[in-house]
């Protein structure tokens, strides 16, 4: 019995241990900070990992060049990417690391769905933060929260106003049924559609990668929208060919962007191919353009789409924010908490702040927490 | 005085343990020592080892693969979650909390009954399959419901507990778990049960009715396995199917091989250590570095694995493991009974799948099956 | 029409199942394990056919260094994680077949990054006559599958390594008295299995183009849903189980309400065929011994 009482105690202690080694300090994260501190939980691996390396990349790249040029008058930036492999379990333990971590701001997450758990985490403590791509239209649901991207339900609801001005009698829907993305877009787009344009609706879930049923189903279509992301589209472009009219139109929303990099060469695909977006990856002009120019140079063709060049602009918005704040007399040192930091913040994006770089021009956010600015339809390719 | 010295210590060491560890970090949580992570952490934890002590009653006692555990616990997490969120407004928050878990532990442990009847039929992998099946069924009937209902793939919205006692609620599940698991398994019950597991057919001729056991192998598990998902509702703010999907099962799997089959406490330090070496991969390994994540679980799992089973690692590992390290430590008492009983949860599972590729003769090679008893030798 | 169109997909679907499941099959009815690797192995294949397709630029020989390197890397994956494992608990090899296919993924990121790969490897273009459009990978898969299943059914029936295989999967320490090389046999069975692994990375590749690495997890799954509903270890059962699993797929994809639940009616189906017939459709049924 001695010899149990031992054990007992042997296994407490060792389990106190393993945790204890974090157990530490009080409420005050931030006060030993000497940088500040941006986060983000995005899937920096499985299958959605290359959205959010390319927020890691380029975040990372936009906090490189802040420091480079002397950071906050004198404070340099830290940037953490932690992974969620775009699971929502995952997001309780990084927000918390990070928080612990000296955490004062952050760009939420990368997708919508830990996105969700995200912003719920983040009001709690009140930590400000400007997602680049989560893009579900609950992300901003708190005062804490804003999008740089374009809200699903938005995405939806202006496709529709351009697909009802085109004087189509029936269009086909391609949508991953299994998607709070694809979903999003495609629930605002049925309900702003002309209710006289026929649609042929066809879906499909997962990792599914043989598209010839869906394609049979909306072979007679000449008009079809997609909300989805690249790469099923590109799957879905390359087993139509041959099957879908070579005058069909496919017609997607930012989740398009980065298709143009998965074909060497584009005109194997017949149809035209467009998108409603912020950001092209094609662009050659512009602040888009010097995006891209300084992207490929680091990290290559691979990785680049719309998901970085938000990422970019987002750090971007939070350093000339957290600038003007100090401009207009707000006290902004190294260990200001996070929840300090987020009603200046708040202040300064409900308070007019506007922001131009690569995904827009004047951007600037509504008391909702959406962003406000242009969508334009990018031609990725003619019809052939 | 003479009472308490007959208890078979043994027998309640886990129920200690848990219950001192939960008492010691209430405190540690009370006094505001350990910080918010260490509190999800904690909860994980507890959920973990719900869910491998439950699956291992399948798997390590009754001898059945099952691939579909996640399912379970998709059912209590949905269910449960739904009614928190209908019955917090109405009741509060406690009443609530207890209604929602027996709500979805009661739920999936009906579905764990309709599972169990295939269980009588199939055998090894087709069993496997079709429990693997079943989760991913579970996991495509919620991710397509109307928002309205489960929220679609949008997921659930649910009531988070408070997270000073969540943690705390969450091992007091653990301690019911085991009460439940442990008294069935060391009751006749039990023995009936292993006995199912070591030769169906014998244990069926020797008048074990084979049909009840089963289905309440599974039923209890299933049962506990749907507590584990409604502590997972209240631990997160949103419930989301694709978690449940059969990775997750086999994440479970993992821990109740690796504990050792037909081991509780086995599958408790695996659970616990599982769960804490994923969390901290995942929080110390952030930016490029997080590739190496599963690079490092994968290697650990394969080796740990290699090391724990291999027929020809048998003599190393007697000499080097936990037990004999620590018996160094401690002067040799000779034990004054043999105690039988507690033998009933070590006795090494021969699963049906093993049936299949025994050899009935033994031999020196190194194919020898693993025969319960060769290690009471 | 629509339903001799809808057949056609679940053909296009169903091949490349089968194709995988044959693979899957083998290394299953032998070596009697769930390789949860397998999977993997195929998303090496369509890596190594990436990376001979830059390096070469020429299909064939990227294909059979494919081959090749498929079959070194099932022979070394046997011999470094299973083998150790042979004679302990079948639960223990899948354990580590798992950990193999985590390792697998995360080194393919690693190496090759998180962004899809667009591989061509050759197109094919398609026939069509009387209103009916067939893509020709899908009949280059179907006849490539029969031909593989016969030859795999001639080779275990036929040959002394076959035999010797079914002997080993009946019994492997009679088989070992037998004068049987039972480690020999099964890692043969690996290299076979590895290697019709690099054939399903092709098919793959050449029907839907973009490479990454989770390219073998669900489509693993399914073929081996297929392979049990084909009946465990039988060759031209896998086949079977494979095309059922496509046609099945592909139907319950033209039907607008049941679409979205198209992978959860193909696990209905599952069960409800083993429920009727416990051992698969083509599946013997094993005498027990008490």
């Amino acid at each position: 019995m001695k010899s149990n009482v031992k054990k007992v105690i042997a296994a407490v202690m060792a389990l106190v241990m393993m945790l204890g080694l974090t157990a530490c300090s009080g409420a005050n994260y931030t006060e030993n900070n000497t940088e500040f501190v941006i986060g983000v939980s995005g899937p920096l691996t499985g299958g959605a990992a290359v959205y959010g390396v390319a927020v890691q990349n380029s975040a990372q790249m936009a906090v490189d060049e802040i420091n480079a040029n002397g950071g906050l008058n004198g404070v340099m930036f830290k940037f953490i990417a932690t992974d969620d492999t775009n699971d929502a379990t995952k997001v309780t333990a990084n927000y918390a690391s990070m928080l612990e971590g000296g955490m004062q701001v952050s760009l939420g997450c990368v997708t919508t769905a830990p996105g969700l758990e995200f912003k719920q985490l983040s009001v709690e403590d009140n930590v400000f933060f400007l997602t680049p791509s989560a893009s579900g239209d609950k992300i901003p649901e708190f005062d804490n929260g804003y999008q740089m991207c374009f809200a699903d339900g938005n995405q939806g609801k202006v496709a529709a106003e351009y697909v009802n001005s085109l004087g189509l009698s029936e269009i086909g829907i391609f949508y991953k049924s299994d998607d709070a993305y694809s979903n999003g877009i495609f629930e605002q787009f049925k309900e702003n559609l002309d209710p006289s344009i026929a649609t042929v609706e066809t879906v499909f879930t997962g990792d599914a990668s043989d598209f010839s049923s869906q394609i049979s189903t909306l072979k007679n279509c000449t008009f079809i929208f997609m909300p989805i992301y690249y790469q099923p589209a590109s799957i879905f472009m390359t087993q139509a060919k041959g099957i879908i009219a070579d005058n069909a139109v496919y017609y997607g929303c930012d989740g398009f962007d980065g298709l143009a990099g998965q074909f060497e060469d584009f005109s194997v695909i017949p149809q035209e191919i467009s998108m409603l977006s912020h950001f092209d990856s094609n662009a050659t002009e512009g602040m888009a353009a010097e995006y891209i120019a300084k992207y490929t140079e680091k990290f290559g063709t691979d990785t680049l789409n719309q998901f970085g060049a938000s990422a970019y602009d987002c750090v971007y918005a939070i350093y000339y924010a957290m600038e003007e704040a100090i401009a207009e007399g707000e006290a902004i040192d190294v260990t200001i908490s996070a929840s300090d930091l987020c009603e200046i913040l708040k202040a300064q994006f409900q308070g007019g702040f506007s922001y131009s770089g690569v995904t827009g021009e004047n951007i600037t956010w509504d008391e909702n927490g959406y962003v406000a600015k242009i969508a334009v339809k990018y031609t990725l390719k003619e019809a052939n | 005085m003479e009472k308490l010295k007959n208890v078979k210590w043994n027998h309640y060491l886990n129920y200690i343990v848990v219950a001192a560890v939960t008492l010691v970090f209430a405190i540690l949580s009370l006094t505001g020592v350990i910080e918010s992570s260490d509190k999800y952490l904690l909860e994980k934890v507890a959920i973990a080892i719900t869910l491998a002590v439950s699956l291992s009653m399948v798997v390590g006692f009754l001898g059945e693969l099952s691939l579909g555990h996640a399912g379970f616990m998709c059912i209590g997490a949905y269910l449960g979650g739904k009614t928190a969120v209908i019955l917090e407004p109405v009741i509060g928050e406690w009443p609530a909390l207890i209604v929602s878990l027996l709500v979805g532990g009661i739920v999936a442990a009906v579905f764990g009954m309709i599972i169990g009847l295939p269980a009588l039929r199939l055998r090894g992998d087709y069993l496997a399959i079709v429990t693997l099946a079943f989760g991913e069924i579970v996991r495509s009937v919620f991710m397509n419901s109307s928002k309205e209902s489960f929220g679609g793939s949008l997921g659930l919205d649910t009531p988070r507990f408070d997270k000073d006692i969540l943690f705390v609620i969450a091992f007091v599940m653990v301690l019911a778990t085991l009460a439940v698991t442990q008294n069935l398994i060391r009751s006749k019950h039990g023995r009936a049960i292993t006995a199912i597991r070591d030769n169906e057919i014998a244990a069926r001729a020797t008048g074990i009715d084979v049909t009840k056991y089963k289905l309440l192998v599974f039923t209890v598990s299933s049962f506990f396995a749907g507590i584990a998902g409604v502590l997972y509702s209240y631990s997160n703010f949103t419930v989301q199917s694709t978690k449940f999907s059969y990775n997750y099962s086999i994440e479970i799997l993992v821990m109740v091989v690796l504990g050792g089959m037909g081991s509780i406490n086995g599958a408790i330090i695996a659970a616990t250590l599982i769960t804490f070496l994923d969390v901290e991969l995942q929080t110390i390994l952030t930016g490029n570095l997080a590739v190496l994540q599963d690079l490092i679980y994968a290697l650990i799992l394969i080796v740990l694995v290699i090391y724990n089973n291999a027929p020809a690692l048998k003599n190393f590992r007697e000499k080097y493991n936990l037990k004999a390290f620590i018996n160094k430590f401690r002067p040799h008492v000779p034990s004054k009974h043999k105690d039988d009983e507690a033998k009933w949860d070590r006795v090494p599972t021969k699963i049906k799948m093993d049936e299949v590729l025994s050899v009935d003769f033994q031999t020196t090679s190194p194919y020898t099956p693993d025969k319960p008893g060769k290690e009471e030798k | 029409m629509e339903f001799i169109e809808t057949l056609i997909n679940g053909l296009s679907i169903g091949s490349t199942y089968a194709m995988i499941a044959l693979g899957y099959t083998m290394v299953y009815g032998i070596a009697k394990m769930l390789n949860f690797a397998h999977g993997d192995i195929i998303m090496v294949g369509g890596y190594m056919i990436y990376v001979g397709l830059t390096i070469s630029g020429n299909p064939v020989i990227s294909f059979i260094a494919a081959v090749l390197s498929c079959i070194i890397l099932g022979i070394t994956i046997e011999k470094i994680a299973y083998r150790p494992l042979r004679g302990a608990s079948p639960l223990a090899v899948l354990i580590t077949a798992i950990g193999v296919s985590y390792l697998l993924q995360s080194s393919a990121q690693m190496i090759f990054g998180s962004a899809p790969k667009m591989v061509t490897v050759a197109d094919l273009g398609s026939i069509s006559f009387s209103g009916l459009t067939i893509p020709v990978y899908v009949l280059v898969t179907l006849a490539c599958s029969v031909v593989i299943m016969t030859a795999l059914t001639l080779f275990v029936k036929y040959t002394r390594t076959g035999r010797a295989m079914i002997a080993v999967s009946e019994d492997k320490g009679a088989a070992q008295l037998m004068g049987i090389n039972v480690n020999r046999i099964i890692m043969i069975t690996f290299a076979i299995g590895s290697g019709l692994a690099a054939f399903a990375g092709l098919f793959m590749l050449m029907k839907s183009p973009s490479l990454s690495n989770t390219l073998g997890a669900m489509p693993g799954i399914k073929a081996f849903t297929s392979a049990v509903i084909g009946g465990v270890g039988s060759i031209p059962g896998a086949m079977l189980g494979g095309i059922l699993m496509g046609v099945v797929e592909a139907i319950s994809l033209k039907i607008p309400p049941i679409a979205p639940y198209t992978d959860a009616i193909e696990f209905i189906i599952l069960i409800i065929i083993l429920l009727v017939k416990p051992t698969g459709i083509l599946g013997k049924k094993r005498r027990e011994k008490v």
